[in-house]
């Protein structure tokens, strides 16, 4: 890191070429990232792509992909959505918690918590 | 690309949960240490950029220009087992970003609402908006040192709540005490009956 920084937020509209929102559907806060390839030709993708990618190797919500590359949320978003448009990776569809909840998932996470 | 058609049949065992639960209460009231007593990692940060459409909720008369500012959202995570995962979100504190929450709340399984006895009307806006969204929530009254210890059904009638949502008195700098809420809330929200 040589000199001033130019400031954030010129630097973070500059990650996403001025935009604010990301390309295609919306997703949530804890929709789960899992990245399908890494591109042969990496000189295309900034560092922020890689860094995605690499963490998301293993599945991961949008909300710690945000903290982990230590960007704000809808930057990050506008990335996730870049990557995802280029296959790169998937991003699960939302779904209601009380849908996606079943007898099973309720059991472990109340014995998980329980057992802390 | 993306992703497939949804097909409701198909069953998943195999893919990634993370369970969104929101925090919520008046400014002070202890979300943050909540969300720090109970995570695994110390509580992560992210903002969220906010352009003017944003901010123009907020009493900016004079300013003319466009504004960014960002809103601090902290967070902390349980790992039950690798691929289940709860997320705790502690909602801005804040009026002018009350337009955050609706993006917070989508898909949550339920809310702990905070409350401190001493100013139990900061909670009102947070009962307030789970009620109309139908949203599950508890109501966890934080005993300050020094605080007096209340009833629970009194702060029941307090805050005009129906006999349903449950009421809990916590500590929230003791780990036992917000386990505690957050599995009073999960058998709540997922049987739709108090645990008690």
């Amino acid at each position: 890191m040589t000199g001033e920084d130019p400031g954030p937020l010129v630097r973070l509209f500059g990650l996403t070429g001025g935009r604010a929102r990301p390309a295609g559907e919306t997703f949530d806060l804890v929709a789960i990232v899992t990245t399908v390839s890494t591109p042969v030709q990496p000189a295309e993708l900034i560092p922020e792509h890689f860094a995605v990618l690499t963490l998301c190797r293993m599945p991961t919500p949008v909300a710690d992909v945000a903290a982990h590359l230590k960007l704000p949320l809808n930057i990050t978003r506008v990335i996730l959505g870049d990557l995802r448009r280029e296959g790169l990776v998937t991003i699960d569809r939302p779904r209601p918690a009380a849908q996606t909840i079943d007898e099973r998932i309720y059991r472990e996470v109340l014995h998980g918590l329980r057992s802390l | 690309m993306g992703y497939a058609a949804s097909e409701p049949d198909t069953t998943e065992a195999a893919s990634a949960l993370a369970i969104k639960i929101l925090i919520a209460g008046g400014f002070g009231v202890g979300k943050t240490t909540m969300v720090g007593t109970i995570s695994e990692i110390r509580p992560l940060h992210t903002e969220e950029l906010l352009s003017e459409r944003g901010v123009g909720v907020d009493d900016i008369s004079g300013v003319e220009s466009k504004i960014t500012t960002t809103v601090a959202l902290d967070f902390g995570r349980i790992t039950i087992r690798e691929g289940l995962w709860l997320y705790l979100f502690g909602t801005p504190g804040q009026d002018r970003f009350w337009f955050m929450w609706d993006e917070l709340a989508v898909g949550a399984l339920g809310a702990v609402v905070l409350a401190d006895t001493r100013r139990l009307q900061e909670c009102f806006p947070a009962v307030d908006y789970f009620e109309q969204r139908g949203i599950p929530f508890v109501v966890a009254v934080n005993c300050f040192d020094g605080a007096r210890r209340h009833d629970p059904d009194k702060v029941r009638r307090a805050l005009g709540l129906g006999g349903v949502a449950p009421i809990v008195l916590c500590d929230v700098r003791d780990r036992e005490s917000v386990k505690d809420v957050l599995t009073t809330l999960i058998t709540y929200a997922v049987e739709g009956v108090s645990k008690d």
